[in-house]
């Protein structure tokens, strides 16, 4: 093994894993990882594990008397500590931890722990559940490398190590690096030369400034969100059917451009439904939520995923914004972190609500125009805008009013009546039983389809609709409305035949043509009811699974019927869809004669009627309120502005798929502690609320996702500003300033700069939550603008490069890589936002793992300008992400990811070196680099190499290039058909007017070019 | 154990056998806490390795066919007399014990029991019973353990395969390739250490695979199988581009490099060192794995023994020989999926095709093995995900068999395994276990302990927790250990 990873190892530990001694012993640096690691599992926040009734997380516990009578911890008393006799012990029965539990203690820790309770063991809260407090901003000498505070916060620190800043980068390595960090694309020559031209004080600010206003930013920043986001273009689990839920990824985007703050940011996206009067933009945001898999297998339990759906949307929650593994306390309080299973299932509750089901769960969702969809929708908006101001404006109501009263108090009695039922039969052999109320239960078999015919008779003449309710029932499965084990019903058709009671040979088939209900499920409307058919399970259902409320549905006749003597009205109410036993559980039907204007599923209301009938001066003044709010309700005078903007709405709506937002149910779901996390065992009861560690709900605030949301962006939160300049911060840096991005908790590790990330956190509340303006303040600073260009001792001294004595250096992501090839080679088609598409990718990766009919496809590869179009947005297909992407370390997606993994293995240089995608774009790298307007060829070389790393080749390198371009064109000169096959890999045409054995050549140094590992690296 | 000079020895065991000290156990876990992607090399005495208890490994590596879509044990490997006489009777409540069924058949009146229509015969010294539809399968039952009391908790495909492979149900940790990988590094400089191979599929209602079968979670993604295909390019992007030829490809690796050292010299990150490292091991791979994907050289007695579908590519037999032809080449983790077990309907109809499939396959990798001298120290195991009811889904005449996650048959071979024995007990109903209960935690701590692994020490850090394969559960079955 080489000496020098040796001494690299040795060096971490002594500089991540020293704890100091004598009374310089930290709770929070030292102590408590100690005992964390070692202890809490039996010994710490959770009650259900603990053993010896010991408690070490809390002083007051760990410094009181356990079961065995021992105090743990007596301060200022080594040799009267329990703690130190058990972890010292040789006795294997009185060593801690036990045999089978966590590793032993070793000197150091002792001697740590040791010194911890001589001086009085005190414990800290830890640090990151600590309001953050803004730091003083140390002035140390000799500081005037500085450019803003947070190199002051870092310099303190490489003065303590005893290490020295790096020198400025070179002006090259600058600029590729903020334009890949801010715009995720290298720089142009052209944006290079500009700022090489800028001898201003102010170019390097001025440099990043045009970059955080390119539309390329928001495509890069949302990239990364899409990440913890786990956005992806399909539904995951078995079949990994398609979603469209673009839209929402469109919001991401046009949201960073527009540098929307991150209070308003993180709002919107976990409660833009509840803000008053939302608007579609802010149910939009709201899709962040509803991007989880949702399964389609069939045999599923829906219960079962319809409470993974809500899990995760606690645990990516909880990453994302508390930086917590609050999951962990699903099945059990935290093993480490204040949280206990009960405060899990107080915030499972916030997030349980939505009239959701397991088994494609696709709704709630909302046809939403993508913002970032252009002018005709911009067209469509300033129309919507006028014709909403025309509907804010006052309207004479009174007169309109008083001639409905008018006729109102004229008309007969009406409202419904219901029928008394005569005869009852069911083909299935259900049992249809008569109730006092006029309603019509079913019972006994249960058989899989089912046709109730029911016969009543009515002396009403002119009847004009039919009212069928379906009622709920305690003998009903889960109450009701349907027969099925999930509580629903699908009614394939309703059919009524009128007959004369005087003369039966008189008959008329009602025709109905409308119809209405108060409940209908997605893709089954009421109206399927009546539209003649019953194929492919059409019909009207209403959500038993998630809603097993009664459903009341009127059907309103093409003309009003009845025969004079009486009529026999006998229904039909078809059960035929090919789910089984999905009947009517108890029905209900009546009748009405009223006009349709005034129809209503429960008709006008008796009391309405009564205050029309009083004589208008006679009317008190809350039943003349009543009495107008019915009629705005029914009788909109402004009807025909109305429909003109629901049809202009539609028109937009119809431009974009329905994205899946989410949405409260108006009846609270019950929440429940689960045992062990599981689904079929609930416990006791909760209702929404916070952990008792942080503060409460803000005063004002509902106990629901919205107050969830300002509860987050409470400027007193201790974590939600410094998990998210944390991430910031580890975007440009490679590693944040907590390494452990995703886990703030009492096992994370603590922060390299403690005090940096309070200052930076304080910064990013104070400044408005601006998000470019933390990240410009980062990008700006001197620490930023160091070189990575430091010699081999440094990157032992510091692999990780915690203590920033250098500028970052780092592999590029997956997505940067094919931008970058595709920006360079000239091919990009930059494009803001839509549809996601399909590059280049090998045949058959669909196929080969999943070809079932019906359920499965071919990767449906794009061509033209989807080819080219940045990686954004490339289709993400959870179950076989693109493979170029999924090599170079992206993940599946199936998760929130916080943190991606940066590898480097032989896959990635395939991927380089052979993907159509690189070896095309390489081809037109050299095509670039043969018309570039120079004659030289040293020039041409230089091109194309300034391309992809923005500087110039030294003098050796240039040897190095021109020699190689010089025999590659030598050996292809000697074979044309060689050449020609180099340059047909990928769709795209090359220029036939030029060389085909030079073009070759370039093609050639383009792929060399392509690979370097200054190209793929951020330097 | 306590004995240190035992203890040394017994890791000198495990580093000879392991071939490879600098990447033994825990490096891995070591480099990963650097977060740096250089080749695991560090002090093998790291306190790392130490404190890992010394268990001596068995196995070398696994090849674990893996039967997608779970086989039905009532008709292949746990034989039933006393169905005979159950035959068409109604399963009664007692048995089925409120066991939650799938929404395929929860609204079902009958769940009329139908016995096996194939018949079992009683093979080798052993007396192992096998169904008839498992002719070549007969030829090794004394080299295989039949484990007929496994038992799942999941009750449908995408669940229960997870699970198998990771440990959970729900998508997110790493598959088993993934914890071998980064727990006991490679063995090759030529290949991957996980290699996943599919064998083409030819039933209409085949169950999907995904790629976090084979996944590292959050394992870092180095550690996730790649896929040998049987289309296209053998690895993907393996081909030079046309127009390029091997030494074209040599050449301007020489030039990468040349140009990457003096960048390398200006800068100083040992990441390029790194780099052009992983560059040349791809162009290794270039050559090596054409090479072993080419069965040309193989005599004609292969063939006999995997039959002559072998010279088929992406079929189970083609791949059987490509297992052990990686395993001879020193891939740690080889997992061969092949798909299309998962009948409701039909079972006479379709089980026949698919144990013609793969019987031959699975019988001749296990006799090659034997031949060659490899089988004592390679794990070969045979599983679905879970089983399939006694009972009949839709007509009983024309029967198929819903999930059954209560009792199924596996068989693992090898590595560590007692030979020629069969384990645990069925119920009459072949519906619920009526001795030795092996869950699928414990068939992972077995794999482990195969491949001298404690299970509860395999752990990553992830989200503050020491995550494990086998989560907090998980017993050896010591009783199949030799």
């Amino acid at each position: 093994m080489p000496a020098g990873n040796l001494s690299r190892l040795t060096v971490i530990f002594v500089a991540l894993s020293t704890p100091a001694f004598g009374g310089d012993v930290d709770f929070n640096r030292d102590v408590r990882p100690i005992l964390s690691n070692h202890c809490f599992t039996c010994h710490g926040p959770d009650a259900e594990t603990r053993e010896g009734g010991l408690r070490l997380d809390l002083r007051e516990a760990a410094t009181g008397a356990g079961d065995s009578g021992a105090r743990a911890i007596v301060p200022g008393d080594v040799s009267a500590s329990e703690i130190i006799r058990r972890v010292t012990a040789t006795d294997p029965d009185v060593h801690m931890p036990p045999a089978n539990g966590p590793k032993a203690l070793d000197d150091k820790q002792i001697a740590t722990l040791k010194a911890w309770i001589e001086n009085g063991a005190e414990y800290q809260s830890h640090w990151a559940f600590v309001p953050v407090k803004e730091p003083a901003v140390p002035k140390a000498s000799g500081s005037d490398w500085a450019r803003n505070d947070i190199d002051h916060f870092v310099f303190a620190q490489l003065l303590d190590k005893q290490l020295k800043p790096a020198a400025e980068a070179t002006r090259e390595t600058l600029i590729r690096r903020v334009a890949f960090d801010v715009t995720g694309l290298p720089p142009t020559v052209d944006e290079v030369d500009q700022y090489l031209a800028d001898k201003s004080d102010q170019a390097y600010e001025r440099m990043v400034d045009r970059y955080l206003k390119s539309p390329a930013y928001g495509e890069h920043m949302a990239r990364h969100w899409l990440d913890l986001a786990r956005y992806a273009d399909t539904n995951g689990y078995q079949y990994d059917t398609e979603r469209e839920q673009w839209v929402w990824r469109d919001w991401v985007i046009d949201a960073y451009n527009r540098n929307m703050p991150f209070d308003r940011f993180t709002i919107e996206q976990l409660a833009g439904d509840m803000l008053p009067d939302a608007t579609a933009q802010q149910r939009l945001a709201t899709g962040f939520n509803r991007n989880h898999g949702i399964t389609i297998e069939g045999g599923i339990i829906d219960e079962e995923y319809r409470t993974e759906y809500v899990m995760d949307r606690v645990s990516t929650t909880g990453g994302v914004w508390l930086g917590l593994t609050v999951g962990c306390a699903r099945c059990h309080d935290h093993k480490y972190d204040p949280i206990s299973q009960r405060e899990f299932y107080q915030l499972y509750s916030f997030f349980n609500q939505v009239p959701e089901r397991g088994m494609s769960g696709f709704t709630p969702s909302e046809k939403i125009p993508s913002p970032l969809a252009g002018d005709r929708q911009q067209q469509l908006e300033s129309k919507l805008r006028e014709l909403r101001a025309q509907l804010a404006s006052p309207v004479d109501l009174d007169s309109d009013l008083d001639k409905w009263a008018g006729q109102l108090a004229k008309s007969s009695a009406g409202g419904w009546n219901a029928l008394t039922p005569q005869t009852l039969e069911s083909s299935g052999g259900s049992t249809l039983t008569a109730l006092d109320d006029h309603s019509i239960l079913a019972g006994g078999a249960n058989p899989r389809q089912d046709i109730y015919d029911i016969s009543s008779q009515t002396d009403a003449l002119d009847i004009t609709a039919v009212r069928l309710e379906a009622l709920t029932h305690e003998s009903l499965p889960g109450g009701g409305p349907g027969r099925h084990s999930n509580s629903n019903f699908v009614l394939s058709e309703f059919e009524l035949t009128a007959v004369s009671v005087v003369d039966e040979s008189k008959t008329q088939v009602v025709k109905f043509v409308r119809a209405i209900s108060d409940y209908e499920q997605a893709n089954y409307e009421v109206a399927r009811a009546i539209n003649g058919t019953v194929a492919n399970n059409d019909g009207w259902a209403v959500d038993g699974p998630t809603r097993k409320e009664r459903a009341t549905a009127m059907f309103i006749a093409e003309k009003p019927f009845g025969f004079a003597g009486g009529t026999q009205l006998r229904f039909r109410l078809r059960h035929e869809a090919s789910f089984a036993t999905h009947g009517i559980g108890r029905a209900r039907i009546s009748v009405t004669t009223d006009a349709e204007s005034d129809l209503s599923l429960q008709g006008i209301p008796a009391e309405i009627r009564q205050i029309a009938v009083t004589e208008k001066a006679a009317r008190s003044a809350e039943d003349a309120a009543k009495l107008q709010d019915y009629f705005i309700a029914h009788h909109d005078p402004r009807k025909d502005l109305k429909q003109r903007i629901a049809a202009i709405e539609q028109q937009q709506a119809n431009a974009f798929p329905a994205t899946m937002i989410m949405q409260d149910m108006p009846q609270p779901r019950k929440t429940f502690v689960l045992h062990r996390g599981q689904y079929n065992e609930p416990t006791d009861e909760v209702t929404a609320d916070v952990p008792a560690v942080f503060p409460s709900l803000p005063k004002g605030t509902a106990a629901n996702r919205l107050g969830f949301a300002h509860w987050l962006m409470d400027p007193a939160h201790p974590l939600t500003a410094r998990v998210a300049v944390n991430r910031y911060w580890q975007r440009l840096f490679g590693t944040g300033l907590v390494k452990t991005s995703e886990d703030f908790g009492v096992q994370g590790s603590l922060p390299s700069h403690p005090e940096l990330l309070d200052w930076l956190a304080t910064e990013f509340i104070r400044s408005g939550w601006d998000v470019k303006h933390i990240q410009r303040l980062m990008i700006t600073s001197a620490t930023y603008r160091q070189t990575s260009r430091v010699g081999a001792a440094a990157y032992q001294t510091d692999p990780e490069n915690r203590w920033l004595a250098r500028g970052p250096r780092m592999r590029l992501d997956g997505e940067e890589l094919r931008d970058a090839a595709l920006l360079a080679s000239g091919l990009l088609v930059n494009q803001l936002g839509g549809k996601s598409v399909y590059p280049y990718q090998p045949a058959g990766l669909w196929m080969e793992l999943n070809n079932r009919p019906g359920y499965s496809k071919e990767y449906p590869q794009g061509s033209g300008d989807d080819l080219y179009r940045r990686s954004v947005y490339t289709f993400w297909k959870r179950t076989v992400p693109s493979p170029m992407l999924k090599i170079l370390d992206a993940p599946e997606r199936e998760s929130c990811t916080i943190r991606r993994s940066r590898t480097n293995t032989p896959s990635q240089a395939l991927v380089l070196l052979n993907s159509p995608q690189f070896v095309e774009a390489a081809r037109h790298l050299g095509e670039r680099m043969m018309k570039h307007d120079s004659p030289r060829l040293e020039d041409k070389l230089t091109f194309g190499f300034r391309l992809v790393t923005a500087r110039e080749p030294t003098k050796p390198e240039m040897a190095a290039i021109f020699e190689a371009f010089e025999s590659e064109q030598r050996k292809l000169a000697e074979s044309p058909e060689t050449a020609l096959k180099i340059l047909q890999v990928g769709e795209s045409e090359f220029d036939s007017t030029l060389d085909q054995s030079q073009l070759a050549a370039f093609a050639s140094i383009a792929s060399l070019y392509l690979n370097l590992d200054e190209a793929i690296t951020k330097g | 154990m306590n004995n240190p000079i035992q203890e040394s020895q017994l890791l000198q065991t495990r580093r000879h056998f392991f071939g490879r000290s600098s990447t033994g156990i825990g490096v891995a876990a070591l480099a990963s806490l650097m977060n740096t992607s250089s080749p695991a090399t560090a002090n093998p005495t790291s306190d790392v390795l130490s404190h890992l208890s010394q268990i001596a490994p068995k196995a070398k590596r696994v090849i674990y066919l893996l039967q997608s879509g779970a086989p039905s044990q009532v008709d292949l490997y746990d034989y039933k007399p006393s169905l005979d006489k159950l035959d068409r009777t109604e399963l009664p409540d007692s048995i089925r014990q409120g066991q939650r069924l799938t929404g395929m058949t929860a609204g079902q009146k009958n769940f009329t029991v139908v016995k096996s229509p194939w018949k079992f015969q009683q093979h080798g010294q052993s007396g192992t019973w096998l169904s008839e539809l498992l002719p070549h399968m007969s030829n090794v039952v004394d080299d295989i353990c039949v484990i007929r009391s496994m038992h799942t908790e999941a009750i449908n495909h995408d669940p229960a395969i997870t699970f198998f492979q990771s440990g959970n149900q729900q998508p997110g940790r790493p598959s088993i390739g993934a914890w071998l990988s980064y727990g006991l590094g490679s063995e090759t400089q030529d290949l991957p250490s996980f290699v996943v191979l599919l064998t083409k599929n030819t039933f209409h209602q085949a169950q999907p695979l995904y790629d976090r079968l084979w996944g590292s979670g959050f394992l870092p993604s180095k550690y996730q199988g790649v896929k040998f295909r049987s289309q296209g390019d053998p690895v993907l992007y393996l081909n030079d581009p046309t127009g390029r030829s091997s030494t074209d490809r040599r050449t301007m690796l020489d030039r990468l490099e040349n140009l990457n050292r003096m960048h390398e010299a200006e800068i100083g990150d040992p990441e390029i060192s790194s780099r052009i490292a992983q560059y040349e091991m791809a162009y290794r791979m270039q050559t090596s794995v054409p090479e072993l994907a080419d069965t040309s050289d193989e005599p004609a007695s292969t063939f006999e023994l995997y039959g002559e579908d072998a010279r088929q590519p992406g079929t189970h037999a083609a791949n059987c020989l490509l297992a052990r032809r990686l395993a001879e080449r020193g891939v740690r983790f080889i997992q061969v999926f092949h798909r299309g077990w998962d009948h409701h309907s039909n079972v006479q109809k379709y089980l026949p095709t698919l144990t013609k499939e793969t019987d031959q396959g699975s019988a001749g990798l296990i006799e090659d093995l034997k031949q060659r001298g490899m089988l004592e120290e390679t794990l070969v195991i045979w599983a679905g995900e879970f089983g399939r009811t006694v009972y009949s889904q839709g007509n009983p005449n024309t029967f198929g068999r819903d999930h059954h996650p209560r009792c199924f048959s596996i068989w693992m071979a090898g590595g560590g395994i007692k030979p020629g024995i069969s384990y645990g007990q069925t119920d009459d109903y072949c519906y619920n276990i009526a001795e030795n209960p092996v869950h699928v935690h414990d068939f992972h701590a077995t794999l482990l302990h195969c491949l001298g692994i404690n299970h509860e020490e395999l752990t990553y850090r992830f989200q503050g927790r020491d995550f494990r394969l086998t989560d907090v559960h998980g017993k050896v079955v010591s009783d199949i250990l030799t």
